[in-house]
């Protein structure tokens, strides 16, 4: 391969910018569209505060599912006895239900998450 | 292209060519390695990849 010749038919001048720039366009699209898709990857890394501090041990499936299906009518905004999905520091998952006062576990950016108490 | 001294439309002769290619080759390499980093670096920290 000799690509080298390239810059025999295009001034350097002008190529190397447009090649430099089209690199940080395409990395600035791709960083904007990762951001996009998926926004809580601002939120990992070693600063990341550590809000999962619910104890899953004592958690009784059907307790859950029976608080999950009484707040099945409930509006919007989360309450006790609402059954979440949470995401562990270490990216398991787990079911916890609220309990007042209010322990807010959530790997979401916190405007998404409307706190009621 | 037997010519070495040859000057090519752009103002360039071979070897200045390759000298310049040499550079843009290098920097991409290094930029190709510092972005290999921060994606490993990325893979560890959040469940991208698990």
């Amino acid at each position: 391969m000799n690509n080298a010749k390239i810059w025999l038919v295009v001034k350097p001048t002008v190529g190397i910018p447009l090649f430099l720039s089209a690199v940080a366009i395409s990395s600035f699209a791709v960083h904007v569209a990762v951001i996009t898709a998926a926004p809580n990857v601002l939120y990992y890394g070693p600063d990341r505060p550590e809000s999962a501090e619910v104890d899953t041990t004592s958690l009784d499936p059907a307790e859950s599912v029976a608080k999950a299906a009484k707040v099945a009518g409930a509006p919007l905004g989360l309450g006790e006895g609402a059954e979440v999905l949470i995401t562990m520091p270490d990216g398991t998952t787990a079911r916890a239900i609220l309990q007042a006062p209010t322990t807010v576990v959530s790997m979401r950016p916190p405007d998404t998450l409307l706190l009621e108490h | 292209m037997a010519d070495p001294d040859k000057v090519w439309p752009t103002g360039l002769t071979l070897a200045e060519a390759e000298e310049v290619h040499s550079y843009i080759i290098d920097g991409t390499r290094v930029f190709g390695a510092i972005a290999l980093l921060a994606h490993i670096l990325v893979a560890v920290s959040t469940p991208w990849l698990g």
